[in-house]
């Protein structure tokens, strides 16, 4: 049996995106639909998010176009977990019904072979979306281009996508020990939310939280404190790709211990 | 005959919570250690050769499933030692799962949204099949069942029968050593239970095959299986060949007759008749157990027509679990 590398993993992934492209392609009704309820979704946001600043010009010192970029850079770090994750939503009801057993048979990675089942498409109306708004705001504030930058802004963007993974891998985790992960889910993606906004807003117990806890800080507050205020960036920024990685690491251990512990009802 | 699977005094026990009654309790139960341990599996050891049906049997909770989820890896025994093809399933999961096949019941392991024949490519893929094995193994398929319009079929838009089938194709396509069948054939019309046999014996022996078969259907273990193993409350009652067996059901019929009048009363009188029968008598039917070694049905049958007017009658064989109930009750001779 030949070494079961990123190669063979890759080579796998694509062939089952494009058999489930091919066949969500088969629902068209669906497709159209949903894109359309995530444009309406992402323009309402961004209609309130207007709104606040047109009240208040600046909140701690952020400009609007600044808030701008960290809700673009936010986004566009959504997409992954959006896309290539988004089977964790269901996990909770293969658990439930037993059906979670079936992942457990195959000679691959389990992780693997539950994400790889699904691919939301509907994360690229997202990824267009926020990249829109990305660069809007970064002309706007008159960032410049450089290669480094934008080398350090595909770097940091990353970190941000690994923490929301990894924030979303250990909250469908929890389904292996109680009945309703839903709820845990749904608070995790509530929380999400406040990575739009800059972290010196919170009071020090929140920033604490939010930093240490759960790091949704990470998310857009860090990462982007590299591109936006280049001066004086703090340390955390600098080891955020690292934190990311090794947040992911553990969310992924997390879920895998999870699973392994799982032992699927009787049938 | 070299063992594939040898199971070594393997046990495994659940942990569960004591559950009380009523709101109260269960907002007791939010607090409780007050746990109790529960052996699903006690104390069972057996080894299995390579080519062999064993038929693994035991009635609902008997810890048959279990067992499997044992040897393919998805549990680990509370102690003894497992071996499937050399490994130990629990800890080379993965390992182990390229060696084995398993169809799970009613849950189908394939792409929902899937055409069959793209199911198989990603299986090519994942189980790194060659490409001369895998043309190999369709045009085998094709000889053996008319795939053709399963190929190209999403999983979700297939009959039940259609789908086992499709399951059972996609457990065997990497060729593997040992396959699990757990309860193929239920809820499947007597034709698509006949072609999954038919199918199930032709791998076996072209392949050589290893099956674990669990069912209820005695029609699956008479068609395919040489051996049988028994288990009732996670114990194994029982672990021959199935000639062996036939002396406790093989030789056993119930005949059910319908006579117009007082059935209690028939079913007296029919007693003191037929002293070497047992009978018994419903609101519909009045019952007789026929021990063949002794009498044959046709024999009561034509000395109870003599004296009754029979409107109407069914045989029936005796069933896996009335089978599990002799042995419980009389022990293995």
């Amino acid at each position: 049996m030949k070494q079961k590398g990123f190669g063979f993993y890759f080579r796998i992934y694509l062939k089952i995106l494009a058999q489930d492209l091919k066949s969500k392609m088969s629902y068209r009704a669906d497709f159209i639909i949903s894109t359309i309820g995530m444009i309406c979704t992402n323009i309402a946001g961004f209609i309130s998010f207007w709104i606040l600043f047109r009240r208040f010009p600046s909140i701690n010192g952020w400009g609007y176009y600044e808030i701008l970029f960290l809700y673009g850079f936010s986004l566009v770090s959504l997409t992954p977990v959006q896309c290539f994750f988004d089977n964790n939503w269901s996990l909770r009801q293969y658990v439930y019904s037993g059906d979670f057993i079936k992942y457990c048979f195959r000679p691959i990675n389990l992780f693997f072979y539950f994400q790889s089942e699904v691919f939301d498409v509907k994360g690229l109306g997202q990824l267009a979306f926020g990249l829109g708004t990305l660069i809007f705001a970064w002309v706007k504030l008159g960032l410049g281009c450089s290669v480094l930058m934008i080398l350090k802004m595909i770097v940091f963007l990353l970190t941000a996508s690994l923490i929301m993974i990894s924030l979303q891998n250990a909250a469908a985790a929890t389904c292996f020990w109680i009945q309703n992960s839903f709820y845990v889910m749904d608070f995790v993606n509530r929380f999400r939310d406040y990575a739009k906004y800059p972290v010196t807003i919170f009071n020090k117990g929140f920033r604490f939280i939010f930093t240490f806890i759960m790091p949704i800080a990470f998310i857009a507050y860090y990462p982007s404190l590299v591109i936006l205020r280049p001066d004086a960036v703090p340390l955390l920024s600098w080891i955020s790709p690292l934190i990311g990685i090794l947040f992911f690491f553990l969310s992924y251990k997390f879920w895998m211990f999870g699973a392994l512990k799982y032992s699927g009802t009787g049938s | 005959m070299e063992p594939i699977i040898e199971i070594k005094n393997v046990v495994k026990e659940f942990k569960v919570l004591n559950r009380h009654e009523g709101l109260k309790g269960s907002i007791r139960d939010l607090f409780s250690r007050d746990y109790k341990i529960v052996r699903a599996v006690d104390n069972i050891s057996m080894q299995i050769g390579q080519g062999e049906i064993v038929g693994y049997l035991g009635p609902n909770g008997a810890g048959k499933s279990t067992t499997i989820k044992m040897m393919t890896g998805v549990l680990e025994p509370t102690s003894g030692e497992i071996l499937v093809g050399g490994n130990v399933p629990y800890r080379n999961r993965t390992k182990n799962a390229q060696e084995i096949g398993v169809v799970f019941g009613q849950r189908s392991q394939l792409w929902w949204a899937l055409p069959l024949i793209e199911s198989f490519k990603i299986l090519k893929d994942i189980y790194q099949i060659p490409d001369a094995d895998y043309d190999a193994m369709l045009n085998f398929y094709q000889s053996l069942v008319d795939i053709e319009p399963l190929l190209h079929k999403p999983v979700r838009q297939m009959s039940l029968g259609q789908r086992t089938l499709s399951d059972i194709l996609a457990a065997f396509l990497h060729n593997p050593k040992i396959v699990f069948l757990d309860e193929p054939t239920i809820g499947l019309d007597v034709s698509m239970k006949a072609k999954i046999r038919t199918l199930i014996h032709a791998l076996n022996e072209q392949k050589h095959t290893t099956v674990i078969l669990t069912t209820h259907d005695m029609g699956d273990v008479d068609a395919l299986c040489r051996r049988i193993v028994i288990i009732d409350k996670g114990k194994m009652l029982y672990d021959n060949d199935i000639s062996h067996l036939k002396q406790f059901f093989g030789s056993y019929r119930t005949l059910k007759i319908r006579i117009k009048g007082d059935l209690k009363q028939y079913a007296e009188e029919i007693t003191g008749k037929l002293p070497e029968c047992s009978v018994s008598a419903d609101d519909e039917w009045v019952s007789i157990l026929v021990d063949e070694s002794k009498s044959t049905v046709m024999h009561v049958l034509d000395k109870l027509q003599k004296d009754y007017k029979i409107r109407d009658m069914q045989l029936e064989e005796i069933s896996t679990e009335e089978v599990i109930k002799k042995i419980y009750e009389e022990g293995v001779k």
